[in-house]
């Protein structure tokens, strides 16, 4: 567990030990909110994380960077960032990935487009992004993500 | 999903008949299709290739570990600001007159953040609800998921203060950008949370309901589950403090009623 996610776990104890000594049922009441809500994502996040793993299990990370890597630069950026959409990876995985895509000659812009669409930009994740926010709302994020996503790209190649 | 409107026939739960039972089955699929399709694959590729599926599912180990470091505080904590903080208090810090002050804050709140995008969803709803405008939503969403702190420590390990540093910079602003784009694409009536002034009567926002049955078990003569999202049975001699209970109690305020 990183510091952010153990601060986070501390603050909402704080949190909650405060609400409780204001107003117990109020307390109780958003507990059982919480509760609910989490029933009610349950099992859509069940089925995006059971379908990442098996994104990664049909086209390993190793595989993208494979195909990705005998592109050249302009195409293997698209295609990286197209890649990027389609999962999500932990960092801890990504980062080595893609400094070994890097440093395998694939160049900075298709590591960078692929690091960026593979935490913004998500296929996968669309249904419960829509549930929550609407259909309008999640293809234009998701849209304008991707395409910011290879003017970072871009960007980053011509400066470095 | 669409073809059954809110103001809803009579309920049938009381009489289960084995028909009704297949018929609930089959909205049970049609409300979760996604996770029945990927169990699907599953057990499709368990019989042709066992080893992909095995694969898999050791694969999404990793994943359900993350979502329940991070998940249940979320949603305690979502919960916990939406019963304390007013209206008006998210109104003045991430509303639409926030200007400055709100961008930045939002960008503090997402890169404080912890665990995958999926993990703003709840948060981001409850705040938009509550008045939070569009653009300062998107700025959390998006810096939740690219400039989050350790993710940037990670980077620069990897590949370079200089590379991470660039990117960061190159991020933030195209942050700003698009989601000053997004707010001018996006209007109100496009998102989930409507507001339904003109409208008479009992109003579920089926888009925003979320299925999680509060309403139904709170007064239960007037809401009934149907699809597994909430629907109005009938609304003639309702009992107003028991209604007024039930829609303050909808975890996404997708309740609304107008005299």
């Amino acid at each position: 567990m990183d510091v952010f996610t153990l601060a986070i776990w501390i603050a909402t104890a704080v949190l909650l030990g405060f609400s409780f000594y204001k107003d117990k049922e109020k307390t109780i009441s958003a507990l059982k909110k919480a509760l609910s809500m989490g029933r009610g994502m349950a099992l859509s996040i069940f089925g995006v994380i059971f379908a990442i793993g098996l994104i990664l299990a049909i086209i390993p990370p190793e595989t993208i960077a494979d195909i990705v890597g005998k592109q050249n630069v302009l195409v293997a950026t698209v295609a990286a960032a197209a890649f990027g959409t389609v999962t999500l990876i932990p960092a801890f995985i990504a980062f080595p990935l893609i400094g070994t895509l890097a440093g395998a000659g694939v160049g900075i812009m298709p590591s960078v487009a692929f690091l960026t669409t593979l935490t913004m930009v998500g296929v996968v994740t669309f249904p419960l992004e829509k549930k929550q926010f609407g259909t309008k709302f999640t293809i234009v994020r998701n849209g304008l993500s991707f395409i910011f996503a290879i003017v970072i790209a871009l960007m980053m190649g011509v400066i470095l | 999903m669409t073809n059954s409107k809110t103001n809803a026939t009579p309920s049938s739960k009381t009489n289960a008949t084995p028909n009704s039972k297949t018929n609930a089955m089959i909205k049970w699929v049609k409300n979760n299709m996604f996770i029945c399709i990927v169990i699907l694959i599953y057990v499709f590729l368990m019989a042709i290739a066992p080893k992909i599926s095995l694969h898999g599912i050791k694969n999404s180990g990793y994943y359900i570990k993350e979502m329940f470091m991070i998940m249940p505080v979320i949603f305690v904590l979502t919960a916990l600001l939406d019963t304390w903080i007013p209206k008006e208090t998210i109104m003045k810090v991430l509303g639409k007159e926030s200007k400055r002050k709100g961008v930045i804050f939002s960008f503090i709140l997402g890169s404080v953040s912890a665990g995958p995008i999926y993990a703003a969803f709840p948060l981001c709803g409850m705040l938009l609800n509550k008045g939070a405008s569009i653009r300062n939503i998107v700025i959390i969403l998006s810096s939740w998921a690219v400039v989050k702190i350790p993710m940037l420590l990670n980077e620069a390990k990897f590949l370079g203060t200089k590379f991470m540093a660039l990117r960061w910079l190159l991020t933030i602003s195209a942050i700003l950008i698009f989601s000053w784009v997004m707010a001018q694409i996006i209007k109100e009536d496009d998102m989930v949370v409507q507001r339904r002034d003109n409208k008479k009567g009992l109003y579920i926002n089926r888009d925003a309901c979320m299925g999680c049955s509060i309403c139904s078990k709170l007064y239960s003569e007037v809401f009934n589950m149907e699809n597994k999202k909430a629907s109005v049975i009938h609304q003639i001699e309702m009992d107003y403090e028991k209604l007024k209970h039930a829609i303050k109690s909808c975890p996404v305020s997708a309740i609304e009623y107008h005299d």
